[in-house]
């Protein structure tokens, strides 16, 4: 069983409508309401790919039991620490005139300390069945990224792997001293690491390669709408796959990790975990949801994609 | 014929026995649910607690919860001892050691003759003993209504 990890997850709400006026009136044509946040988003896609995951994380609110059966109809088993707080909103805004998608997030709000200790001890439970864990996304206000650490450190101890999918200033305080099998550094807001573009090829081997160095497994980048580069110490392979113009990109990075996993603990093999990740994504932004249409989908999608071993 | 997996909800929410009370009260207040498996530390079932054994736990053995008119018996220091006392108690002090658990292939037609004779709203779901979700009544009357039957 898979685990993932979601401590500040949130409604996604994702908007359909011509054009926004910013600073007046637009009505949404439609919407969509979903479960959301990084982990959320992997355990779902993992759910659609036939993984069995549970999904755990910090969860309060009105809306809570909407948002754990829409999980469990996915097929994801839920194991929230309930909080008396609300949990996020999200909001994706798709103007389909000219297909400009814009996402604003709440940051969450602070979490007792109590809380954060349930959720430990939980999580030391769920351990015992899990064979890898991905966490995912931001902490609530006052968490520190050393909380992660913490369950690194303890999944380190039952000797479960571990995927990291974070951004750059958690993940500098995550790794010294853990064990990680993957990490897939969350690049969106400033798309670049240790001060290198991940948009110049040069600088993406450079980075992973310091990843690789600290101990990381297996690194995963993104760059561009579905170009990737993964490396290990042994290997490094570059892949892309065409998008569709209308294509929604909400959950699409999460899929792509969800296929990569699911397909790398099968075979074992970075080209073909990369091509199935590609497969998933696409199908994934051929949906409104944030995770693949089916495992079907994704499959016949994976022979679109383009991979090269670079190294 | 149906079985349990075919109406499990999986969801694993559980205490442990060194869980407090208290935190169990607002546990099943957000969830709004009666009960709730107990789990070891390595989320095996060992028991059960409801919120019937939450009351149990605040008024004296003798008086019987069908009767609340007898909790007039108790002036307010004694339900303020009683609630102090409560405060600082643990699940393992009040829960059931019975859980009623059943297994994933377990006949939906016997999960149903199980909770109508033990008056059961929810019943854990294990595998290998360990929880992997539960089984709640309306899930069988869903079934019920939907197929007719559980064949």
């Amino acid at each position: 069983m898979i685990v993932t990890v979601t401590l500040n997850p949130a409604f996604d709400h994702i908007l359909f409508l011509p054009e926004i006026h910013l600073g007046s009136f637009s009505r949404a044509q439609s919407t969509t309401r979903m479960p959301g946040g990084k982990g959320i988003n992997v355990a779902c896609s993992l759910a659609v790919l036939g993984e069995e995951v549970v999904a755990t994380g910090l969860l309060g609110g009105q809306g809570c039991p909407t948002f754990e059966r829409a999980l469990r109809n996915l097929g994801v088993t839920t194991s929230f620490i309930y909080v008396n707080q609300e949990i996020r909103t999200d909001f994706f805004i798709i103007e389909e005139k000219s297909n400009r998608q814009s996402l604003m997030v709440e940051e969450g709000t602070p979490i007792e300390l109590r809380y954060l200790n349930s959720f430990k001890d939980n999580f030391e439970r769920l351990l015992t069945s899990a064979r890898l864990v991905e966490i995912g996304g931001s902490l609530p206000k006052g968490v520190s990224p050393n909380f992660i650490k913490e369950l690194v450190l303890a999944a380190n101890k039952k000797k479960v792997k571990v995927v990291l999918n974070l951004p750059e200033n958690y993940l500098e305080e995550c790794m010294p001293g853990t064990a990680l099998f993957m990490v897939a550094p969350d690049l969106r807001e400033n798309k670049s690491m240790y001060g290198l573009d991940i948009y110049d090829a040069g600088a993406r081997i450079k980075i992973s390669r310091k990843l690789l160095d600290l101990g990381v497994e297996i690194v995963i980048l993104k760059y561009g709408n579905l170009n990737y580069l993964v490396a290990t110490r042994e290997e490094t392979w570059d892949g892309e796959i065409d998008l569709e113009d209308k294509s929604i990109m909400i959950g699409v990075r999460d899929a792509v990790l969800a296929g990569f996993i699911h397909k790398y603990l099968e075979k074992l093999n970075l080209g073909e975990a990369l091509k199935y990740g590609l497969g998933a994504g696409r199908s994934a932004a051929r949906n409104r949801m944030n995770y693949p249409n089916s495992k079907k989908e994704a499959e016949e999608f994976l022979m679109m994609a383009k991979v090269r071993k670079v190294g | 014929m149906k079985k349990v997996r075919d109406l499990i909800t999986r969801d694993l929410t559980s205490v442990t026995e060194d869980t407090p009370l208290k935190d169990v009260a607002e546990l099943l207040s957000l969830r709004g649910i009666n009960g709730i498996p107990v789990v070891n530390k390595n989320n095996e079932v060992t028991g059960w607690i409801s919120e019937r054994d939450l009351i149990s736990s605040i008024f004296p053995e003798k008086v019987k919860i069908e009767n609340p008119d007898v909790i007039g018996f108790m002036n307010l220091s004694q339900v303020v001892k009683k609630l102090t006392q409560v405060g600082q108690a643990m699940v393992k002090d009040y829960m059931s050691k019975t859980a009623n658990a059943v297994k994933e292939d377990t006949p939906a037609s016997d999960v149903a003759e199980l909770m109508l004779q033990k008056d059961l709203k929810r019943v854990p779901v294990v595998r290998d003993k360990k929880l992997v979700g539960v089984v709640e009544r309306a899930s069988l009357a869903r079934i019920l209504l939907e197929e007719g039957s559980f064949e």
